[in-house]
């Protein structure tokens, strides 16, 4: 059984200038141990599904309908004091920017022996002991005397460790790391994701990674799911996406990525923006932007099937699967054959 | 392009005998730009010096694009800032189409501002948000005083046809366009006054990836049809490769490599390059998954007190105490305009980590 499964997630916000369906019918699964990795552009509603799951969103002008099923219990119909219960003990968060999500007014020791006191019943001293063991842990060079520094006194990726850190306080069962490396540079980016393979492999945790960057996908993830636009384009196993992938928006981002082995004169480019999500476009979200777009394309919302015989890998689009095949081919050996 | 024949290009540029080369559209000698650390409110005292770019020498030939690469910190933007003369350099010199502009007072710059524009990083940042598209792409060609009002609202039309706007969208405010129009926006001002340099301090960093290979694929494109020459700063290596001729790396205020694109990224020289070569995800799990990434120790040091001699020495895997912690490593020629400041260059690539830390003991270029 999956450690969590979310059935048909919508979060819409009520906003003065209508209903933003933010995250419009959302289906996936996490399995223990695994990392299952949310990829797509800003406003595809990648953050606002994990920040839903957790309960994050503000209650008053949200609505929330479908499931989040976590060892049976409902994430979304629990109350709030079973959520702050698991929360930061089962499931735990990672955010994108460590500046803002510490508390610039503590010390990093008190901020992380106070994620201990609240789930343990311990003393302040062996909270405090269990914090110096985790700095250690994350990599924080010098952890005894860097446990009683504040925030300002750290860089940008030796924050991101505490925030780490943090998370792991509680071992718990799953991560939701929200594009942990993105305010990052490449080399600490490196240093991150190598941390958290560490780390998933001494805990056994399962991780929810959303980034916008196909390259931390390739290199970090079990799963895939692509967003756009508040849905689901494609989700497969990270081989399949990336050896058959089979929605022209994931073609649209393989290829307007230019990359470090392979020369292209020029790249791939999916024309506009992403659409408002106040007021999306009817049919399939993707087609005014799409080159192969039909006449069904712009009337009737393609649903989620599965590609070929492959159960694991599903995508919503119209297009025939052996035009998809062959689009998806020339793609990838437009790739190959330009490759030094 | 000019930069496979481009073998000139050397750890001393050819400053000292005074000789520039025809090609040469920018020429940058030993440039340094030191921002002081004060204290005390009324009687200020320097009490250090942050040095953000510290003997940066290099050249950028007519129609090239030079890509530069670091991370935060490493004094990329500021140096992007001196070749302005935003900031004003503390030593070194500038030569613009062989005329010195290192000490050249504002009134006689501006001919020579005409001729050098910048693309910013932030789209949103950079326009004025209260005046209209049509004011902010034509005010350089007002400044310049290049053509009557109707000629202006023209060109600025012809130049957002140019970049992909509607021309019609002349009289929109900035808020109306999405990141990705608003940069394309930045684009045709830079253009407005038909420079001959550009300078783009990470034009695409802020952007999603679909546009960002909107403005790649534009820039590309304009590079070709007007002749221009890029200074394209970026931090993200796999951008640098797609758009540069030659690349320079960059770490705390310093060269650390330059070459020929392809030349940097097949065979890097200087450990850091390899590091930062090794860190970057590559969108393949078959490709991506197969390498050892070599994980540095540590932050980027202060530029306020870097670390003696080779400032990368700290975090080096190729570290050899007594010589690269006291001995300052100049720029070696490897051939074919590939320079890098390393007493122990990489004998070739891909190694290993364990082999990047065993060095042979050759300082001698091959």
């Amino acid at each position: 059984m999956s450690l969590l499964e979310v059935k048909d997630l919508k979060t819409y916000f009520r906003t003065d200038d209508g209903i933003v369906k933010a995250v419009d019918g959302v289906t996936f699964s996490v399995e223990k141990g695994k990392t299952l990795g949310i990829v797509g552009e800003s406003g595809s509603g990648k953050s606002v599904t994990c920040l839903t799951i957790m309960g994050l969103n503000s209650k008053k002008n949200t609505i929330t309908t479908g499931e989040a099923i976590w060892k049976g219990e409902d994430l979304l119909k629990m109350s709030s004091r079973r959520l702050r219960e698991l929360r930061g003990n089962d499931v735990a968060m990672i955010f994108q920017d460590p500046m803002t999500s510490l508390n610039p007014v503590h010390t990093i020791g008190r901020q992380l022996s106070e994620a201990v006191l609240l789930h343990q019943d311990v003393s302040k001293k062996i909270a405090r002991g269990r914090a110096l063991e985790l700095l250690k842990a994350v990599g924080i060079p010098r952890a005894e005397r860097r446990i009683d520094d504040y925030p300002h006194q750290f860089s940008g990726g030796m924050r991101q460790r505490v925030m780490i850190a943090m998370a792991l306080v509680n071992d718990p069962d799953l991560l939701v790391a929200d594009e942990p490396t993105t305010a990052l540079d490449v080399t600490t980016q490196a240093q991150i994701l190598n941390l958290i393979d560490k780390l998933q492999d001494d805990f056994g945790s399962a991780v929810i990674m959303i980034t916008h960057d196909l390259g931390v996908i390739a290199e970090i993830a079990d799963d895939v799911v692509v967003m756009y636009a508040a849905r689901v384009a494609e989700q497969a196993p990270v081989d399949n996406l990336f050896k058959r992938p089979a929605h022209p928006y994931t073609w649209g981002l393989l290829g307007s990525l230019p990359r470090l082995d392979v020369e292209v004169e020029r790249l791939v480019q999916i024309p506009g923006s992403p659409p408002s999500l106040l007021n999306p476009p009817r049919g399939c979200r993707f087609h005014p932007r799409c080159p192969y777009v039909m006449g069904v394309c712009k009337t009737t919302e393609p649903p989620l099937l599965p590609v070929g015989d492959d159960a694991s890998h599903l995508t919503a689009c119209h297009l025939d699967q052996a035009t998809k095949d062959a689009e998806a081919e020339k793609l990838l050996a437009g790739m190959m054959a330009e490759s030094v | 392009m000019a930069a496979s024949q481009d073998t000139t290009i050397a750890a001393e540029p050819a400053m000292t005998n005074g000789s520039v080369d025809d090609g040469d559209l920018l020429v940058v000698d030993n440039l340094v730009k030191h921002f002081p650390v004060t204290r005390g409110i009324i009687f200020q005292k320097q009490i250090a010096a942050v040095k953000a770019v510290d003997g940066v020498s290099f050249r950028v030939k007519e129609g090239e694009t030079l890509g530069i690469v670091g991370e935060s910190g490493c004094g990329k933007s500021t140096m992007a800032r001196c070749i302005m003369r935003l900031l004003d350099p503390t030593s070194g010199q500038l030569l613009f189409r062989g005329r010195d502009i290192t000490h050249t007072s504002r009134a006689n710059l501006r001919p020579v501002r005409r001729e050098m524009m910048m693309i910013f990083q932030d789209p949103y940042a950079s326009l004025n948000p209260r005046k209209r598209v049509g004011f902010i792409v034509g005010e350089a060609l007002q400044v310049h005083k290049l053509g009557t009002p109707a000629e202006i609202k023209k060109r600025v039309q012809e130049l957002l046809d140019v970049v992909g706007l509607n021309p019609e969208h002349y009289n929109r405010f900035p808020h109306e366009f999405s990141g990705g129009q608003r940069q394309r926006i930045g684009v045709a001002r830079a253009l407005a006054v038909n420079p001959k340099l550009i300078v783009c301090d990470e034009p695409v960093s802020a952007l999603d990836v679909s546009v960002q290979a909107q403005i790649l694929n534009l820039l590309k494109d304009l590079q070709k049809d007007f002749g221009l020459t890029y200074v394209f700063i970026a931090h993200d290596l796999n951008v640098v490769r797609h758009i540069s001729d030659r690349v320079m790396v960059m770490y705390l205020g310093k060269v650390a490599e330059l070459a020929p694109r392809t030349q940097l990224y097949t065979q890097p020289k200087h450990p850091y390059t390899a590091a930062l070569l090794s860190a970057v995800p590559i969108p393949d799990p078959a490709v991506g998954r197969g390498r050892k990434r070599i994980v540095l120790e540590g932050d980027v040091p202060s530029p306020i007190n870097p670390p003696s001699a080779c400032h990368f020495h700290p975090r080096c895997p190729r570290f050899r105490e007594g010589h690269c912690d006291v001995d300052d490593p100049p720029l070696r020629p490897f051939g074919e305009g590939h320079v890098a400041a390393c007493h122990y260059p990489l004998e070739r690539w891909p190694m290993t980590e364990e082999e990047i830390r065993r060095p042979r003991t050759t300082t001698v270029p091959e």
